[in-house]
């Protein structure tokens, strides 16, 4: 993703240095509040990390390597903001010493791969590690998907520099001056080599690291996560219900109703008679048994999903949608009332038994 | 750095006794061990390579390093603007000039900038020579596909080739700069260059500890290498190590940057960088500033002239 100088032109890498430089300046603001004078030696070795990360072949199943980028796993382990200044130094030094990813194209490729990702990934990271201690099997693989999103983001902001580049700057004939390819080509091209092998490789080598120091080295972990319990027997209970995010689900289905009123045909399997294409399997009649079961209940409520006499076919839709919903919340409240019923009349027993005498 | 102090060739080869290009002996594929040290030693080649033509005598060298600085910077700048393969193919001359009178191998540098650009660029740009991703005027027909026209046009051709040269330009003036300037003198001249002192403070540490845990990879990767007594490792158990040894690493380097600053603090370091070096301009200086804005103003005029 090191986007070399040439590719780019060079407004374009102005406008990315320039919007690097209040992220640095924040960068270099927050990590310095926290580590005070520890500030140099703690950036500088965090850089040398980054650096040597990118260079770690990471086996990939066809039997060769591939390397990851590491700037997610560095913002789990020192925190989002050492990650920008880390990972800038560490593209810097590329670029200055080893000539890999250019010099006038390093803002761009900061802001790709110091800026988004480990921001996208670390808010990732942590939207799936919340309440869950440090020790648990799910943290390695939350960070494991945070660098793989953090990633892709990543991959996406450069598919979208280079793609803009044949529309913005072209020569009077159509004659792309600097990367020739369009957004339509550009963001599939670099989507489908993140979303497969190189989205991987940032998971193994993520979520592998994690849980390795998880394993080897817990204190390591601590650095980033210092109010986080190592255990989660010493987590504090969640306040929210643990099944709201059901009913989040719930809610976004009933929502979508209306949706229902759209669908053209009817389902699959359940036309009435009336309906059904005998004559294509060169049937007369209507078989007897099934002709009889059909008929079998006349007395429903909303026929149809609908009033008995076909009138106001949309409300009649959303208030048998209602009815239906009020109901079967109804009957799932009563099922849940029984059970918890019984359930404490067992707890009680259970005291009983278990009390001393 | 006299000419007697360079490295021996046989510690620089790949595999002692193997011909690089695999024309004597068998040639296994490396796994992942055998891959990150050669990588590693491959950064250790270049970084001293690097530092035995810093220490030749050439034009190169013996400029000023912020003018040095400045004026390939100046002409990267230039070369990213124009829009024109001639004018391009001309700066590129001009490097391979350069390189000359610095004392490179050409055969090197031309390597350099050129293995490079082939597996890169030049895959990636040869789809945008065809009509379906460059719309225009079809030169080379290649046949018909599904009814529609296939070709390469003059639009796509014109646009690969300004971008191979382009970057082989950019690709090129860095690393004349970056070849001809000990680290720690391009250091002192991006200081000099009112760069934030803190930034080049951490550039330096990172730059010299980056060898330090460099080492300590390559000797975990030797000493695992060591200890294998089958042939290659399968992927699960590659990755396992990868891992293990990025974990390991970490901290290793969190333990020397805890180190590093009670040294630092114990020789009285407080939170502020002060820097020893004094440069002085001295007449190639000039001329060769001269030069380059003769260059630049010539490329950039030529290429006006050519149409925009």
């Amino acid at each position: 993703m090191h986007i070399p100088d040439g590719y780019l032109s060079p407004e374009t890498c102005g406008v990315f240095g320039a919007a690097m430089v209040p992220v640095w300046t924040t960068a270099g603001r927050r990590v310095r509040k926290i580590v005070k004078n520890r500030y140099v030696p703690l950036v500088a070795l965090g850089a040398a990390y980054s650096f040597l990360v990118m260079m770690f072949n990471v086996p990939i199943p066809d039997g060769t390597t591939a390397h990851a980028v590491g700037a997610v796993l560095i913002a789990v382990l020192l925190g989002p903001w050492a990650a920008v200044v880390a990972v800038s130094i560490a593209l810097l030094i590329q670029a200055l010493f080893f000539g890999d990813g250019g010099v006038l194209a390093l803002g761009a490729n900061t802001f790709n791969m110091a800026f988004v990702m480990p921001m996208v990934g670390y808010g990732v990271y942590r939207t799936l590690s919340r309440n869950v201690s440090l020790t648990s099997p799910r943290r390695p693989i939350a960070a494991g998907m945070g660098a793989y999103v953090g990633l892709n983001a990543a991959a996406f902001c450069s598919a979208v520099e280079l793609g803009l580049q044949p529309a913005l700057f072209h020569s009077a004939n159509g004659t792309p001056l600097y990367s020739p390819f369009h957004l339509a080509q550009s963001i599939p091209a670099m989507a489908f080599a993140h979303l497969t092998v190189a989205g991987g490789v940032e998971f193994a080598l993520t979520a592998g690291v994690v849980a390795y120091l998880q394993r080897a080295n817990l204190p390591l972990l601590r650095i980033n996560h210092r109010a986080v319990p190592d255990t989660d027997a010493e987590l504090a209970p969640p306040n929210r219900p643990p099944w709201r995010w059901a009913l989040v689900g719930l809610a976004t289905l009933v929502v979508l109703t209306p949706v229902g009123l759209r669908a053209p045909g009817g389902a699959f399997g359940e036309d009435a008679l009336s309906d059904l294409p005998l004559h294509k399997y060169h049937l007369d009649a209507v078989p007897t048994g099934l002709r009889h079961y059909a008929g079998f209940w006349h007395n429903a409520l909303f026929n149809g999903y609908g009033f008995d006499n076909g009138s106001h076919p949309t409300i009649g839709y959303l208030v048998s949608a209602l009815v239906g919903i009020a109901v079967i919340g109804a009957v799932v409240f009563a099922g849940f009332t029984v059970v918890r019923r019984v359930r404490r009349g067992h707890d009680v027993d259970d005291d009983f038994e278990t009390a001393p005498t | 750095m006299s000419a007697t102090s360079t490295t021996p060739k046989w510690l620089l080869q790949h595999e002692v006794g193997l011909c690089p290009c695999a024309c004597i002996g068998k040639r296994r594929k490396g796994g992942v061990i055998e891959k990150t040290t050669s990588g590693a030693a491959a950064l250790l080649r270049q970084t001293l390579f690097s530092e035995d033509v810093a220490g030749e005598r050439g034009l190169l060298q013996r400029l000023d390093p912020r003018v040095k600085v400045l004026s390939l910077l100046g002409l990267l700048v230039v070369t990213a603007d124009l829009r024109h393969i001639p004018v391009l193919l001309g700066m590129y001359a001009g490097t391979l000039a350069l390189a000359a009178a610095s004392k490179l191998r050409l055969s090197f540098f031309v390597k350099r900038v050129w293995l490079f650009i082939p597996v890169f660029t030049g895959v990636v740009v040869l789809p945008a020579t065809l009509n379906v991703v460059t719309h225009g005027d079809i030169v080379v027909p290649l046949g018909t596909w599904f009814g529609h026209h296939l070709g390469l046009t003059e639009q796509g051709l014109r646009s690969a080739g300004l971008v191979v040269t382009r970057v082989a330009t950019s690709i090129s003036l860095v690393v004349l700069l970056t070849i001809s300037t000990p680290w720690a003198k391009l250091l002192a001249a991006l200081r000099a260059l009112r760069a934030p002192r803190l930034l080049i403070l951490v550039l330096g540490m990172a730059y010299r500890y980056l060898f330090l845990l460099l080492n300590a990879v390559t000797d975990m990767y030797v000493a695992r290498r060591a200890r294998t007594v089958a042939g290659a490792t399968d992927a699960t158990s590659g990755r396992l190590l990868v891992a293990a040894s990025a974990g390991a690493l970490f901290g290793k380097a969190q333990t020397l940057a805890e180190e590093v600053h009670l040294a630092m603090v114990a020789r009285g370091y407080a939170g502020d960088a002060r820097s020893v070096t004094a440069f002085r301009m001295r007449l190639l200086d000039a001329a060769f500033v001269l030069a380059c804005v003769a260059a630049a103003v010539a490329a950039v005029g030529v290429d006006r002239l050519l149409g925009r």
